[in-house]
C-alpha cells in the first residue's frame, strides 16, 4: 500500500486552487452576460419571442374650407392566416372561397403557405369580416383596419388623390401630405415559441395606434362642384377632349376649386374613366392609361398659352416703359419680321389703334412690336423676374415646368411668338399664378390647397405658410394691366364673359397644339373679379374642341356663368 | 491493517448532502427546461424527467452500494474494467445509434448506453491502479509519458465521434500524473506542448478554425444559432431571473435545451444569483472531493478522489464556459443536470467511490 504523502496533497489542493479559479473567472463572464450585456441580451430575445401584428392608425381626413369632408375613413377587415394555429385547413379554405370570392386553388395556396402569417385579403367590407369571424375557425385572423372613402366619388379626384391597399398615398393630395394623413400604425405584440405558437398564457400587449391629423385644404366643396357641371357642359356641347377649371385668390394663392373633366371615381381609381376596352390591354398599357386618367393637367401638363400670354408681355412692357396706354399701333393683318410675314389673327387687320385698342382686339401684331421694342434679353429677364422659368411650387405632385428656349436661341421670330404666347409651353397653374401676382400689386403668390393641419377635435396643429414674393411689378403697372384687361372684358374681345353690375378683367385665348397640321385647338379664357381688387381668379381651359374654338366665344362664357354663380355664394361684389 | 479499524467511519455527510441537492435541483431544472420539448416531440411533458429519474434511482442505489465496497478491490478490477470499456467503445463505432449527427450509444431494447461516460470511471480506476503499482522512485518524464500511453486506445476510440470526451480523459490523465509527481517543472513543459498541438490540430482542419470565427462571433454565422440562444437565455435572465419555468428560450429556441445547454436556461429562469448557486454547490462538492483526496488513508484512495475531482471539476467548467461563450462550442453535459441517463449512473457511482474512500480516511 502506496502512503499519501503531503506532496500529493499539496498538489491536490493546487489542482483544486487552480479550478475554483476557473470557476470564479466563470462566475465573471456571467457578471459581464447577465448584469452588463442583460440589455442587449433581453432585447434580442424579446425581438425573436414576440410576433407582432400592426393596427392600422385611422388616417386623417381631408376637409374644405368649410370643414366638409372630401376624403373620409370607413372600417373594413384583413383577414390573415397563421399557418401553425390552423387546425381544419380544409373548412378554412372552403370559407374563403366562399365568403371572399378568390379561387380555391388561390385559397389552397395561401393556406398551405408555411408562414408565421399570410395575408389573404385587404379591405374586406367589415360585414363579411365580422362573418368571417363567426365562423371561429383556428388560425384566422380578421383584423379590423381603415380604407378610404371619397363620399363625392369623382369630387376633385385628380387633386385629392387616392390611397393604395396600405393606405398610403399614391397620388394627389394624399401623397403630398402623407406625413400629415398617415398617423403612427399600433401594433398588437404577443409572444409566442419557436414554431411561431402564441402563448396565450402571457397574453397580448398593445401600442395603440395614433390617428393621422386632418388635412384643412382651402377647396370649397360647393365652387368645386358648380365648377365641375360648367366644365362637364361645355365638355359636352363643344364634344371637348378635356376641360380644366382652376379658382383661386389671387391675393393669398389659394386655390377654391380645380376641375378637370373627366375626372374618375376616386373609390374605383383602377377603373377607366373612358370607354376604352381594357380586356385587350396587356398590364403595361393598362397602367399608361391608369397614370393618364390620374394626371392633372392644370399641373402637370404644358401648353402653349396663345393670347392670355399678351398679358405677360403687357406688363414686361409697361414695367420698361417701351409701351403706354396711349401709345398708337397700326396693324395691316400681319407683321414682319425679319424675313417672316406673322398674320394677325383678323387677316383683314384692326387699322389704327392705340395700346389699349390693340389688347382689347387681342392684336398680335402690337404684342410683336412691344417684345420687339423690349429685345430678347429684357423680354428674357422679365419671364425670369415673373418666375416664369421656376416652378409656382403647388403642394401636388408631379408638377411640370415650363418649356422655354435657350436664352441664345431667341431670335427676333422666336420673340415675336413668344411675345403672343407661342413656341412655349407653361403649366395652366403657371399662368394664373403669374397673373395672379400681376393683378395683385405685383407680389408673387404660391399656390395651394392646403391651409391648416388640425387634430381630430378641431385643434389647430399647424398652419401651412406659403412663400411670396413682393416686387414683381410696381403697383402702377400691376394698375395698368387691371384697367386694360377690364377693358378686353368689358368692350373688347372678352365680352362673352362680362356681367351686368361687375368688374371683371381677362383675356381670351385660342392655341393650336402641336402638330399644327391636326388642326386641334385648345381654347381658354383667364379672368378675375373686381378688377380693381381681383378677389378671385379663374382660368378655363377647353382641350379640342369641336365646331367653333374661339376662346372667346367657348371659354369666356364658361366663366361667366361660374362667376354669376358662385360670387354671390361668396359674397363678393363689385 | 490500519484500514480494518478505520471501516468504521461513516461516509462523508456533506458530500452526500451536495451530491442529493445537485441531484434534486437537477431533476427539477430538467423538468422545467424539457416540458416543451417532451410535450411537442413525445406529447409528454414528463417524457425526458421520468427517463431521469429512473436512471437517477438506479445511479442513487449504485451509489449506496459502491460506498460500502472497498475500493482497492474496484482498483484491481480496474484492467478489466478498462478492457471492457475498450469493446464497448469499439461496439459503439460499429453498432452505435446515430443521434444528432454523433454515434454514442449503444441500444439493449428500450435501454440505450453511453460507453463513453463508463470509459471515464474506468480511466479513473486504471491510472490509480498503475500508478500505485509503479516504483516511487522512477517517476520520470518518460514513465509518466508511458502510463499517458496507456490511455491513448480509449481516447482514440472515444475521441473518434466524441471529442469533449476524449479530452475530459487526457485531463484527468494529466492531473493524475501531476498529483502522483513531486515536480513541478516537467509540467510546465507539458502544458507548453500541449498549447502547440492544439494549435497544430486546430490549423489542420478548417471546420476547427471555423468554430474558432463563430466563438468569437456567434451572431455572424449560422451555426452560431445554438450559442448566440443560449447567450440569449442567459443575458434575458438578468440577476434574479425570470423565475422557474419562465424561460422562453427553452420554447424551441435554445435547441435541445435539456442537453448541453442546460445551464442556460438556469441563468434564465433564476438569473445571476441561481447561476451562481449553481456554480457555489458544485464548488462545495470539488472542495469536499478535494478533502476527500487530502484525507485519503492511502494513495490510491487519494488518486480516486482527485480523479473524480478532475472530471467533476473539467466537465462543469467545460460546460459553463461553452455555454457562455467563453470558448468555443464543443458538446460537454453539466454533471447531474443536464439530460443523459447513462451520465447520471455513472457520475453517481463516482461519488460511490468518492464515499468509499472518505469513509476509511485518517483523521
Amino acid at each position: 500500500m502506496k502512503k499519501n504523502r503531503t506532496y500529493h496533497k499539496k498538489k491536490t489542493v493546487i489542482v483544486f486552487g487552480v479550478f475554483v479559479c476557473m470557476l470564479l473567472g466563470l462566475a465573471g463572464r456571467m457578471f459581464y452576460l447577465m448584469v452588463i450585456r442583460s440589455d442587449y441580451y433581453s432585447e434580442k430575445a424579446q425581438e425573436l419571442h414576440e410576433r407582432e401584428r400592426d393596427i392600422k392608425a385611422a388616417r386623417g381626413k381631408i376637409l374644405d374650407c368649410n370643414g366638409e369632408v372630401l376624403a373620409d375613413n370607413k372600417a373594413v377587415c384583413t383577414i390573415s392566416v397563421i399557418h401553425s394555429q390552423i387546425t381544419e385547413p380544409e373548412k378554412v379554405i372552403a370559407m374563403l372561397v366562399k365568403e371572399l370570392g378568390i379561387s380555391e386553388e388561390i385559397a389552397r395556396k395561401r393556406v398551405e403557405t408555411v408562414s408565421s402569417i399570410e395575408r389573404i385579403e385587404t379591405n374586406v367590407e367589415k360585414s363579411v369580416g365580422d362573418k368571417i369571424r363567426s365562423y371561429g375557425l383556428d388560425g384566422v385572423k380578421v383584423d379590423e383596419d381603415y380604407k378610404r372613402d371619397y363620399p363625392y366619388e369623382e369630387l376633385a379626384s385628380k387633386v385629392l388623390g387616392f390611397t393604395g391597399g396600405d393606405n398610403q398615398g399614391i397620388v394627389g393630395l394624399e401623397v403630398k401630405y402623407e406625413d400629415v394623413l398617415k398617423g403612427i400604425d399600433g401594433k398588437i405584440l404577443t409572444t409566442t415559441d419557436a414554431r411561431g405558437v402564441e402563448l396565450s398564457e402571457l397574453g397580448e400587449s398593445r401600442i395603440e395606434p395614433v390617428e393621422g391629423y386632418n388635412l384643412q385644404t382651402s377647396l370649397d366643396k360647393n365652387i368645386q362642384m358648380y365648377a365641375q357641371q360648367a366644365a362637364l357642359k361645355v365638355m359636352e356641347e363643344k364634344e371637348a377632349q378635356g376641360v380644366s377649371i382652376l379658382l383661386m385668390n389671387p391675393q393669398n394663392g389659394e386655390i377654391y376649386a380645380n376641375v378637370n373633366v373627366p375626372e374618375y371615381n376616386l373609390n374605383d381609381p383602377f377603373t377607366l374613366n373612358t370607354d376604352q376596352d381594357t380586356s385587350q390591354m396587356t398590364e403595361e398599357e393598362f397602367q399608361d392609361a391608369c397614370n393618364q386618367m390620374w394626371r392633372n393637367p392644370t399641373i402637370n401638363d404644358t401648353y402653349e398659352p396663345g393670347s392670355t400670354f399678351k398679358i405677360i408681355t403687357m406688363a414686361a412692357g409697361l414695367s420698361q416703359g417701351v409701351v403706354d396706354l396711349d401709345d398708337q399701333f397700326s396693324c395691316p393683318g400681319y407683321k414682319i419680321v425679319e424675313d417672316r410675314r406673322i398674320h394677325c389673327h383678323k387677316r383683314t387687320g384692326h387699322g389704327a389703334e392705340n395700346f389699349v385698342e390693340g389688347a382689347m382686339n387681342s392684336c398680335n401684331p402690337v404684342f410683336i412690336e412691344v417684345g420687339l421694342r423690349l429685345g430678347a434679353e429684357t423680354y428674357y429677364h422679365y419671364f425670369e423676374k415673373f418666375g416664369l422659368m421656376e416652378k409656382t411650387g403647388i403642394d401636388l405632385p408631379g408638377e411640370a415646368g415650363t418649356i422655354m428656349h435657350k436664352k441664345e436661341d431667341i431670335g427676333q421670330v422666336e420673340l415675336a411668338t413668344i411675345s403672343f404666347g407661342q413656341s412655349f409651353q407653361i403649366t395652366p397653374i403657371q399662368l394664373a399664378t403669374t397673373v395672379s401676382s400681376i393683378v395683385n400689386g405685383g407680389k408673387r403668390v404660391t399656390p395651394h390647397f392646403g391651409v391648416r393641419v388640425t387634430d381630430n377635435d378641431g385643434n389647430l396643429i399647424e398652419e401651412l405658410s406659403y412663400e411670396t414674393q413682393e416686387g414683381i411689378v410696381s403697383s402702377q403697372v400691376s394698375e395698368e394691366v387691371r384697367y386694360i384687361l377690364e377693358k378686353v372684358v368689358s368692350e373688347g374681345s372678352g365680352k362673352n364673359a362680362a356681367i351686368e353690375g361687375r368688374t371683371i378683367g381677362g383675356k381670351t385665348a385660342t392655341s393650336q397644339t402641336l402638330p399644327r397640321s391636326e388642326n386641334r385647338y385648345i381654347s381658354s379664357f383667364l379672368g378675375f373679379t373686381p378688377a380693381e381688387n381681383p378677389q378671385i381668379l379663374g382660368i378655363v381651359v377647353i382641350y379640342d374642341p369641336q365646331g367653333v374654338y374661339y376662346g372667346g366665344t367657348i371659354a369666356a362664357p364658361v366663366m361667366k356663368d361660374i362667376y354669376q354663380n358662385i360670387l354671390p355664394y361668396m359674397g363678393i361684389e363689385g | 491493517m490500519e484500514s480494518r479499524k478505520k471501516k468504521e467511519k461513516t461516509a462523508d455527510g456533506l458530500l452526500i448532502f451536495l451530491v442529493l441537492l445537485l441531484v434534486v435541483c437537477g431533476l427539477i431544472f430538467l423538468y422545467s427546461t424539457s416540458a416543451y420539448n417532451g410535450r411537442v416531440k413525445f406529447h409528454d411533458s414528463a417524457y425526458y424527467f421520468k427517463k431521469q429519474l429512473f436512471a437517477t434511482s438506479l445511479g442513487l442505489m449504485g451509489m449506496y452500494l459502491v460506498s460500502f465496497m472497498d475500493y482497492n478491490f474496484l482498483v484491481k478490477m480496474a484492467p478489466f474494467l478498462y478492457g471492457v470499456s475498450l469493446l464497448l467503445s469499439l461496439a459503439v463505432l460499429l453498432f452505435g445509434d446515430e443521434y444528432n449527427g454523433s454515434k454514442r450509444w449503444l441500444s439493449l431494447g428500450p435501454l440505450s448506453f453511453q460507453p463513453s461516460e463508463f470509459a471515464k470511471v474506468a480511466v479513473i480506476l486504471l491510472l490509480a491502479w498503475v500508478i500505485t503499482k509503479g516504483k516511487e522512485e522512477n517517476r520520470g518524464i518518460l514513465y509518466m509519458a508511458g502510463r499517458m500511453a496507456i490511455l491513448l486506445p480509449i481516447v482514440g476510440l472515444v475521441g473518434t465521434n466524441n471529442l469533449s470526451t476524449a479530452v475530459i480523459i487526457l485531463g484527468i490523465g494529466v492531473i493524475l500524473i501531476f498529483v502522483s509527481n513531486p515536480r513541478y517543472l516537467p509540467f510546465v513543459g507539458i502544458g507548453g506542448v500541449g498549447v502547440v498541438f492544439i494549435g497544430i490540430f486546430l490549423g489542420m482542419a478548417s471546420y476547427r478554425l471555423e468554430r474558432l470565427a463563430i466563438w468569437r462571433n456567434p451572431e455572424a454565422y449560422e451555426k452560431g444559432f445554438q450559442t448566440i440562444q443560449g447567450l440569449y437565455a442567459i443575458g434575458s435572465g438578468g440577476i434574479f431571473g425570470k423565475g422557474l419555468g419562465s424561460s422562453l428560450q427553452k420554447l424551441g429556441f435554445v435547441p435541445e435545451a435539456q442537453n448541453d445547454m442546460i445551464f442556460s436556461i438556469i441563468c434564465e429562469e433564476t438569473g445571476l444569483a441561481g447561476g451562481c448557486l449553481v456554480i457555489l454547490v458544485f464548488g462545495l462538492l470539488i472542495w469536499r472531493l478535494m478533502v476527500t483526496a487530502t484525507h485519503a488513508q492511502d494513495l490510491c484512495g487519494s488518486l480516486l478522489a482527485a480523479g473524480i475531482m478532475a472530471h467533476m471539476a473539467i466537465q462543469v467548467i467545460l460546460n459553463i464556459a461553452v455555454v457562455t461563450n467563453t470558448i468555443p462550442n464543443t458538446g460537454i453535459t453539466l454533471p447531474f443536470i443536464s439530460y443523459g441517463g447513462t451520465s447520471v449512473l455513472f457520475l453517481l457511482g463516482e461519488m460511490g467511490i468518492a464515499l468509499s474512500v472518505s469513509r476509511r480516511r485518517k483523521d
